[in-house]
């Protein structure tokens, strides 16, 4: 599988392409969060005397305690492939995309933010993957999540998570699904802060249990 | 009005160039060092796949019927050790003068006939010994619209062709065969010096640049993967569930076509009730022995 072909694929044409919105509710919550940070720095203005300590984005650098964790919030495109027949692809898409979110979410937040400290181990994060993968993922979690640096990391916010999916539908149901997946976010750890990032191609297969992850071919560390 | 203008004049200096700068400037620790895997599904055991291709339920051809219930005209047993990332594929030659269950003995194309799929299945198991795990059928209309639905499949020919009947004009060389091409390829058996032999031979390369093809496009595009089990799942019909589907489709993505031998099955020209069969060969039979032994090399 390519991550080589990565910038590419992510530039693909917008045939069929159906791009999820922003819920409401998280617009609002977002202006809500932006007139807060706007009053913090205003306070910050007041109280230092018009200092350079921008407030709510962490500097990479800042070793002091953690701001609060942003909300994990995976932004998805998808597209649909369906049977002759079969469903809308463009409302295949659509109807797919809520619960890849929430897988995704769950990926993310196992795999780091929740991560973050060693303490909650893999566990939860292998459960993920469909058994026959599920021992090599073991072998490598690593490259698919924060791994051994999450025992020296006390929290990671998330800054942006980005997926493509194309869904393959039978009959009316996702059957399988290929997910192009990036995250970046910051790290805390008691040296100062720092980038974590995540660029992985998985490929999903839908069970009764929900998405699993059927093959990875994924990369973490520094983006290239 | 003030607050207004206190709370603008804060975002200003939230996102003024000068603060950028400051957060940049600033040394960042290195959190994680550069890591990188990949894997496919660890299945265990080997692989054992029919693929079958009928002489019916092709309309645009003009083959009536049903395709479960046509002559199985191209036959390969498709065997795959996916953690030795090896494999062969056994092609048969469709007049293979075989014992049929329940049926006596008659060419090895004709068990699908009398029993469909299921009988095909058992009549390979008992001249193989080997089990097999599942079958994937498809017709002349299938095979064309697998292979124009991915774009082509890449083949390596392996002799000059003009065969007016099966209507194969292709030079010898390495070239990507649409539709048509491949079954006019798989197909020609007449006007070759091999005749069914080579006929298929030349099935066997089908799958082969057919796998090789598969590879090279989830290469550059993952999400090929889904391209392709969406034309197989309307073009064919298997006792495959899908999740096996897509796990053999991941794993097959990892076996080099070079690590896959295409063997035509040893058999002899001969006559049985005054028509022309394919008596296998006792190469034949050591060949299915090795196989069973796990030896696909």
């Amino acid at each position: 599988m390519g991550l080589v072909a990565w910038r590419g694929a992510m530039q693909t044409s917008s045939r069929n392409k159906v791009i999820v919105p922003v819920p409401s509710s998280s617009r609002r919550r977002r202006a809500g969060i932006a007139v807060v940070l706007a009053a913090l720095v205003l306070a910050a203005g007041c109280t230092s005397g018009g200092g350079s300590g921008a407030a709510g984005q962490a500097p990479a650098s800042t070793a002091g305690p953690a701001a609060p964790a942003g909300p994990l919030e995976v932004k998805l495109v998808a597209t649909a492939k369906v049977p002759p027949g079969g469903p809308n692809a463009r409302r295949a898409a659509q109807q797919a995309t809520p619960g890849l979110q929430r897988f995704l979410d769950r990926y993310l937040s196992a795999a780091y933010v929740d991560a973050a400290g060693g303490e909650a181990g893999w566990d939860g994060l292998l459960r993920l993957f469909d058994t026959p993968v599920r021992a090599s993922a073991r072998k490598q979690l690593d490259a698919l999540s924060l791994g051994a640096a999450a025992t020296t990391v006390s929290a990671v916010r998330p800054d942006r998570a980005s997926a493509r999916a194309v869904v393959l539908y039978g009959g009316k149901r996702p059957e399988a699904a290929t997910v192009r997946l990036a995250f970046d976010g910051t790290a805390d750890t008691a040296q100062g802060g720092g980038q974590v990032h995540l660029r992985s191609v998985l490929q999903l297969l839908a069970t009764g249990e929900g998405w699993r992850i059927a093959a990875f071919d994924s990369r973490t560390g520094p983006v290239k | 009005m003030g607050l207004v203008a206190a709370l603008a004049a804060g975002l200003v200096v939230a996102v003024s160039p000068r603060q950028r700068a400051t957060a940049q400037d600033a040394p960042a620790v290195t959190v994680q060092k550069a890591h990188a895997g990949s894997a496919a599904p660890a299945l265990k055991g080997r692989i054992v796949l029919l693929t079958v291709g009928s002489d019916s339920g092709a309309p645009k051809f003009g083959r009536g019927g049903a395709v479960e219930r046509g002559r199985a005209d191209a036959l390969q047993l498709v065997i795959v050790d996916p953690a030795k990332r090896r494999g062969s594929v056994l092609s048969f030659p469709r007049d293979s003068y075989v014992p049929i269950p329940g049926h006596g003995t008659n060419k090895i194309n004709a068990a699908m006939a009398f029993g469909g799929p299921q009988l095909l299945v058992a009549t390979f198991e008992r001249l193989t010994g080997l089990t097999i795990d599942y079958y994937v059928l498809t017709s002349f209309d299938g095979l064309t619209d697998i292979v124009n639905k991915v774009g082509g499949v890449q083949v390596d020919v392996d002799m000059n062709l003009r065969d007016h009947f099966a209507g194969a004009f292709l030079d010898k060389g390495r070239q990507r065969l649409d539709g048509g091409q491949a079954l006019a390829y798989a197909r020609a058996r007449k006007t070759l010096p091999g005749g069914d032999f080579d006929r298929s031979r030349h099935q066997g390369q089908l799958l082969l640049g057919g796998l090789g093809t598969f590879q090279r496009q989830v290469a550059e595009d993952p999400a090929k993967v889904m391209t392709w089990l969406g034309v197989l799942r309307d073009e064919v019909k298997t006792d495959l569930p899908f999740p096996e589907l897509l796990r053999l489709a991941l794993v097959a993505n990892t076996v080099p076509p070079a690590n896959i031998r295409n063997v035509p099955v040893p058999g002899a020209a001969g006559s049985a009730g005054g028509a022309s069969v394919v008596r296998l060969q006792p190469g034949a039979y050591a060949l299915f022995g090795r196989i069973r032994a796990g030896r696909l090399s």
